[in-house]
């Protein structure tokens, strides 16, 4: 994928994956939504032990900024690797946010926020050996409390690693929609 | 700052006053939810005093803008043609529509959307479409430039106030709150980390702000990340060696302190001691500051592993790592934003590893943070019952228990446990500049830091 990866790629890269015969692309469609959606399942049934399992030792879990910019500036409109984040995460720090939420102490999550991740608009963009690019839309629903709710919507780019029958995701790139987080915390995971 | 309006009316100098009796450490709970109040605090502190706008590193080019606050007042800040930098009201002098509406960028003039009214980079009305046929000449664009505001830097720290009266940044901010700017240069010359986060919380600004002086509550509130590994409380709290910096006008710094015998032996080290010292340290323990931070931070200052607040709403956090402003958005909602500094000398390995280190402690998804903003948020909601905030809000803590040491450096502090001397300051110094009338009038009724027993 040559395209900067905070442009949605509006056509499909990778030559390989696009010459590949539609039924295999269709079978490989639906096991990816599947995971999706199981994915999806864990988080909103809070069960972070579990989803943690199903990440890549070598994840990297990353959510630039975004800035109100003029069209003239739109190179500066994301935050690149390395610079400020939301989410700047590997394994390790994966982990700790989910011994956090373990920990009985994590009152910004007690009571715990109900969330529905929607995961959405989803499209392979490469297949390479056994790591599948795929592009999504996602809308994170959060409604905390009696009367405080959040969306988070925008886009990622997920990196799935085939392990077996299943994957393990290898990268989330989450591009959100949103400059000024309008939320008191973002203590959910995407 | 002009008055005159229904809330000076309502809320007269005596019953600004009597909001916080510093004799007591009671606080009315009306002070985070009254929308007089916070109308008088737009013009009386905000309007008032110096805002923090932003670092010089954040204007590299000319042309480079972003836009910043002085309390809801919009303000551009550009480094113009001639390497100036110039602050502005974020306002057309036609009908009143912002200039900038995105919140940073590069620019050779700013076009207003609405008419296209030009203003050049120092505010000079330099174009307007149809001057000589729709206005016929008639007018008259010298007068017509954007509202200019007094814009300073300390340090390569910019600050601007509309106020003509305010005394310069330099006196302004004093020993304590150049101290506080002074912690973020300490080890060498630092630059902004490209980004800042920005987010709103349904709190009023001032339970932001006493906060930064609260070590009380950092155990009980940030305990999950202690359990998830993310930091060890008991080596950062330091519960007994509590180190509280008064400065005039509301400045304080508040938090862990070397003690006096460990400062002794630091000021025996070469530099290349402390940074030896400093590397052979356990993780994320504060560096050493090297011999001529004390220089910028004073002698009590520079013993300071604590949080300096320059009055009203910048927080310099993690040995001056994060400065966050807090900025007012009605009585009820505050935004924060996060400004990272990092060393200019420090290589990408090294300054990658800084970044990933901040970008896991504040912000609204921070490990620490994210428990920080549903008490304050809580504790905003509650003052809008009227059986409750008729309790007041206790800030008693180590009040008559301490005493104040005034050194030959001129700085006034305390040292001791835990207590709530940084947040009783803030309030009392929050009374004075709203019921000062003007400038005069502050200068001539604020306290100076105590002295004896506080």
């Amino acid at each position: 994928m040559d395209t900067l990866e905070h442009e949605s790629a509006v056509i499909a890269t990778g030559a390989s994956w696009a010459d590949t015969p539609l039924p295999q692309r269709a079978m490989l469609q639906y096991e990816v939504e599947q995971f999706l959606y199981a994915e999806a399942a864990l988080l909103d049934a809070r069960r972070y032990r579990n989803w943690l399992g199903l990440v890549a030792d070598d994840i990297e879990y990353w959510m630039p900024l975004r800035r109100t910019v003029t069209n003239s500036d739109l190179d500066r409109e994301f935050t690149k690797l390395g610079e400020i984040a939301l989410f700047d995460d590997d394994h390790m720090y994966l982990e700790m946010r989910v011994k956090k939420l373990e920990a009985g102490s994590a009152w910004s999550e007690d009571p715990p926020s109900r969330s529905r991740h929607f995961v959405s608009n989803v499209r392979i963009l490469d297949v390479a050996g056994d790591e599948i690019t795929l592009e999504a839309c996602f809308h994170l629903y959060r409604s905390r409390l009696e009367s405080d709710v959040d969306n988070w919507i925008g886009r990622r780019v997920d990196v799935l690693r085939r392990t077996g029958e299943s994957f393990r995701i290898a990268k989330r790139h989450l591009f959100l929609d949103h400059t000024v987080i309008q939320s008191t915390n973002m203590s959910t995971i995407f | 700052m002009a008055d005159g309006t229904q809330h000076a009316q309502a809320w007269d100098s005596a019953s600004l006053q009597a909001l916080f009796d510093p004799a007591t450490g009671w606080l009315d709970r009306r002070v985070l939810t009254d929308e007089g109040i916070y109308q008088l605090e737009l013009e009386r502190i905000f309007a008032r005093g110096w805002n923090f706008m932003c670092h010089e590193s954040q204007l590299k080019a000319p042309g480079e803008y972003l836009v910043s606050y002085i309390g809801e007042d919009q303000v551009i800040v550009v480094r113009d043609e001639d390497g100036q930098v110039n602050a502005m009201l974020n306002t057309c002098r036609h009908r009143g529509n912002a200039l900038c509406r995105a919140e940073q960028g590069r620019a050779k003039s700013f076009v207003c959307s609405y008419h296209g009214w030009n203003y050049a980079l120092d505010g000079r009305l330099i174009g307007v479409p149809g001057q000589n046929t729709f206005y016929h000449g008639d007018l008259d664009r010298s007068q017509l430039g954007l509202a200019r505001v007094r814009l300073e830097s300390y340090l390569g720290f910019y600050f601007a106030t509309p106020a003509d009266d305010a005394p310069s940044l330099h006196d302004f901010l004093g020993e304590t709150g150049r101290a506080g700017i002074g912690m973020i240069c300490a080890h060498g010359e630092v630059e902004v980390v490209e980004g800042v986060q920005k987010n709103v919380i349904d709190c009023n600004w001032k339970i932001a702000v006493d906060n930064i002086f609260d070590w009380y509550h950092v155990p009980y509130s940030h305990a999950s990340a202690n359990t998830a590994g993310f930091f060890e409380i008991a080596k950062i709290q330091q519960p007994k060696n509590q180190l509280v910096v008064l400065g005039e006008y509301g400045h304080a710094i508040g938090g862990p302190g070397i003690p006096q015998d460990a400062q002794a032996e630091i000021d025996r080290m070469s530099d290349d001691e402390r940074a030896a010292a400093s590397r052979a340290a356990p993780q994320f323990s504060p560096k050493i500051r090297p011999r001529e931070a004390t220089e910028l931070m004073g002698r009590a200052g520079v013993r300071s592993e604590g949080h300096p607040n320059i009055f009203p709403n910048l927080w310099i956090t993690i040995s001056g790592s994060q400065i966050c402003l807090r900025l007012p958005r009605g009585p009820s909602h505050t935004e924060l934003w996060w400004f990272t500094l990092a060393p200019k000398a420090a290589p990408p390995e090294a300054k990658r590893e800084i970044v990933r280190r901040i970008n896991h402690v504040f912000g609204p998804a921070g490990l620490l943070e994210q428990d920080d903003g549903e008490n304050w948020s809580q504790s905003t909601r509650a003052a809008r019952g009227v059986v409750g905030r008729q309790l007041g809000l206790n800030l008693q803590m180590g009040l008559g228990r301490d005493k104040m040491v005034t050194n030959d450096g001129g700085e006034h502090y305390i040292e001791g446990l835990i207590s709530e001397h940084g947040q009783r300051w803030l309030y009392r110094a929050w009374t004075e500049w709203m019921a000062a009338r003007d400038w005069a009038d502050l200068k001539a009724n604020h306290s100076l830091p105590p002295t004896g027993i506080v």
